[in-house]
């Protein structure tokens, strides 16, 4: 192979490596060739650049170091299939997915059932969970009247002030005050929960793997824990959950709620209006945004293909231009 | 004439007619392009939507 | 890795006849001066200049001897008389009878009227598309630098109407500033109405100042230096604010004291079937 190296990419390397060419005295030995286009140009320096085996070596070195150093920093390398420890099973199963009244991309939100699935929270979840994020007043035009979400407002009492003596004072609630938490701070949160903390729902789809999918699974999941599965006092099986041990207890029974629009409360209706509920409050902007998103699919796409029209039309005169030469007849 | 010629004429043949028709144009284009795509996402969505079903709550008051 | 290096090498190599690219035939060790021997008498390229009649004059070339034989010039162009190579690089341009250019009739419109008209519609659907598309671009911008909704809910403040007596002041507070409602009693509004507010310091009718004579609304921020009047005091029986001595009347007018302007009525609605009125 060396004897095919050019000279110029051999003498760059005796350059190049410096103290370190005793291991490039045989190459250095090798008879001098002397070819006639062999000067030094610009692009004959690169290619004895990109052909010198001091670059290979640092390219190779390169490659394996940033490798190395990004399997040392997170523990994976992509594309690279892995072996685990622990079974499928104990990261959560996977949720199935759902038909979802909203999961088209053009589906609006069923609201009828955003506002059952409030009930449900309401009646059921904000006994532990609060939804910092959302105010009263967004549920006005989205599945309350305006009426029906102040006279619920009022029914909490909010502290407001300070006044003209400067104490605080309790108000009842206005459209503009936020859903109320069901514990002051995390420390109570945790102190009623033997110390698990219930999350926060406003963005709990957004903020879970398999979203919307993932969470009615785990409502509907409970069972029985498998024979051999050791399970502490106060946890609950559920496999969706990672670990399958989750603080939370099974909460949705056939019957807990009664809708006010008749519809039957099964535990997966529940589950499902509660989940389409959390998604809203997830996503509020969701249906303003698929419609939106095809008005733009349609506008842009009308305007590409025009453009693509109008550009044809402006090349055609430069495309179909004929150039002929009439040479002088005689001269 | 022809539809063509027409268009050309009336709309096109000065630029202080184009142009503005363009502008008036996309002024109602806008207009009219909401209005067809709100009334197509009213047609796919029916029955799902807020103003759907507000007048089973309005009446209860 | 090896590159391919391709060594020249030019090897000179005396040739007895040769060709030049246009096809002149180079003879160096021909003696091409050796004329034949017809009378010429000016011998510059006309008449019978010699044995044979395409030979090039004079002027056209000449020969001249050098280091590796005689060399033959030529800058006119002969008809090829006899040799024997194409000339492979084409110097001049050829002449052909009929240029072979392609055909491109096809391509033309079948009616020049309605391609215009074509061309024309699509120019104006792209500017149309465009500009209702800028259009949004611009409005949905402008959107953005308006006030959030959560601002926008705590920039409303209804209160109901029922609970202020005639004859008191209720202090609110509204977008951070305190708001003056008075309940007024008949006196009060036939005293503000009667006034000659002609002749005042910012001259404004209580007619313009209230939606409704027994309710009237002003921000309790003095307009002299920002300091809150005390109600239900002053010379003119309105508002007395402290700092600076501004005297108001009860329709909220500045009527003595430093303050040029008078108070401020925010933006508010009363809706008289509810019995309540929303400031904002």
């Amino acid at each position: 192979m060396l004897a095919r190296l050019p000279a110029g990419a051999l003498k760059n390397v005796a350059a190049l490596s410096g103290a370190r060419s005793t291991s490039l005295n045989a190459a250095r030995s090798l008879p001098r060739v002397r070819f006639a286009s062999s000067s030094a140009s610009s692009s004959s320096a690169f290619e004895s650049f990109t052909n010198s085996r001091v670059t290979l070596a640092s390219a190779t070195l390169l490659t394996v170091g940033s490798i190395a150093w990004y399997a040392n920093l997170y523990g994976t390398l992509p594309f690279i299939g892995e072996v685990h420890a622990n079974s499928p099973a104990e990261e959560g199963l996977h949720p199935a997915q759902y038909p979802w009244s909203h999961g088209g991309l053009l589906d609006s939100f069923d609201h009828a059932s955003i506002r059952r699935g409030y009930q449900v929270y309401r009646e059921v979840c904000a006994a532990c969970h609060s939804l910092d994020r959302i105010a009263w007043r967004n549920l006005v035009g989205v599945s309350h009247t305006v009426d029906e979400v102040k006279a619920m407002a009022e029914e909490v009492e909010y502290e407001d002030g300070p006044n003209d003596q400067g104490e605080m004072f309790q108000r009842p609630g206005k459209l503009s005050d936020y859903l109320p938490p069901p514990y002051p701070n995390e420390e109570a949160a945790r102190a009623s929960n033997q110390g698990a903390l219930p999350p926060d729902l406003s963005l709990i789809v957004k903020a879970r793997h398999g979203g919307a999918d993932y969470i009615f699974s785990l409502l509907t999941g409970y069972r029985d824990p498998p024979a051999g599965f050791e399970i502490r006092e106060g946890m609950n099986y559920n496999p969706y959950f990672p670990g399958n041990a989750i603080s939370m207890a099974r909460v949705l029974f056939d019957g807990l709620v009664e809708y006010d629009d008749g519809t039957p409360a099964t535990t997966s209706q529940m589950a499902k209006d509660v989940v389409t509920f959390l998604n809203w409050a997830a996503e509020p902007e969701h249906d303003e945004r698929k419609k939106a998103g095809l008005k733009a699919v349609i506008l842009f796409s009308a305007l590409t293909a025009i453009s693509l029209y109008v550009k044809r039309h402006k090349w055609s005169i430069i495309k179909s231009r004929k150039i002929q030469y009439n040479p002088p007849s005689s001269h | 004439m022809s539809l063509a010629s027409t268009f050309y004429n009336t709309l096109v043949k000065r630029n202080s007619v184009f142009v503005p028709a363009i502008f008036t144009g996309a002024f109602a284009f806008s207009i009219g392009f909401d209005l067809g795509i709100t009334k197509l996402w009213d047609t796919w969505n029916k029955g799902k939507q807020w103003k759907d079903i507000r007048a089973r709550y309005v009446e209860e008051q | 890795m090896a590159t391919v290096h391709l060594s020249k090498k030019a090897v000179t190599i005396p040739t007895t006849v040769r060709t030049l690219s246009s096809g002149v035939p180079v003879a160096p060790l021909v003696n091409l001066a050796a004329r034949g021997s017809a009378g010429s008498g000016h011998g510059h390229g006309h008449g019978a200049s010699g044995p044979r009649s395409d030979v090039p004059p004079r002027w056209a070339g000449g020969v001249s001897r050098t280091s590796s034989g005689l060399l033959s010039k030529t800058f006119a162009y002969p008809p090829v008389t006899g040799i024997h190579q194409k000339s492979l690089l084409h110097t001049s341009a050829v002449v052909r009878d009929a240029p072979q250019v392609p055909d491109f009739s096809k391509y033309e419109a079948k009616d020049p009227a309605t391609n215009r008209g074509l061309a024309y519609l699509m120019i104006g659907s792209l500017g149309l598309l465009s500009a209702s598309a800028a259009k949004s671009t611009v409005t949905e911008f402008l959107a953005t630098m308006a006030a959030s909704a959560d601002v926008l809910a705590m920039a409303k403040v209804e209160l109901d109407l029922a609970s202020i007596p005639e004859g008191k002041n209720a202090i609110i507070k509204w977008r951070g500033k305190p708001v003056f409602i008075r309940h007024r009693t008949p006196d009060e509004i036939e005293e503000a109405r009667n006034t000659d507010w002609k002749s005042l310091r910012d001259p404004e009718s209580d007619e313009a100042r209230t939606k409704k004579p027994e309710w009237l609304v002003m921000l309790g921020v003095c307009t002299h230096l920002g300091c809150v009047p005390i109600g239900e005091a002053g010379d003119y029986g309105g508002w007395f604010c402290p700092c600076h001595g501004s005297h108001y009347d009860i329709s909220g007018r500045i009527r003595k004291g430093p303050a040029p302007l008078n108070l401020e009525v925010p933006q508010y609605d009363i809706n008289e079937a509810e019995g309540k009125m929303t400031i904002g």
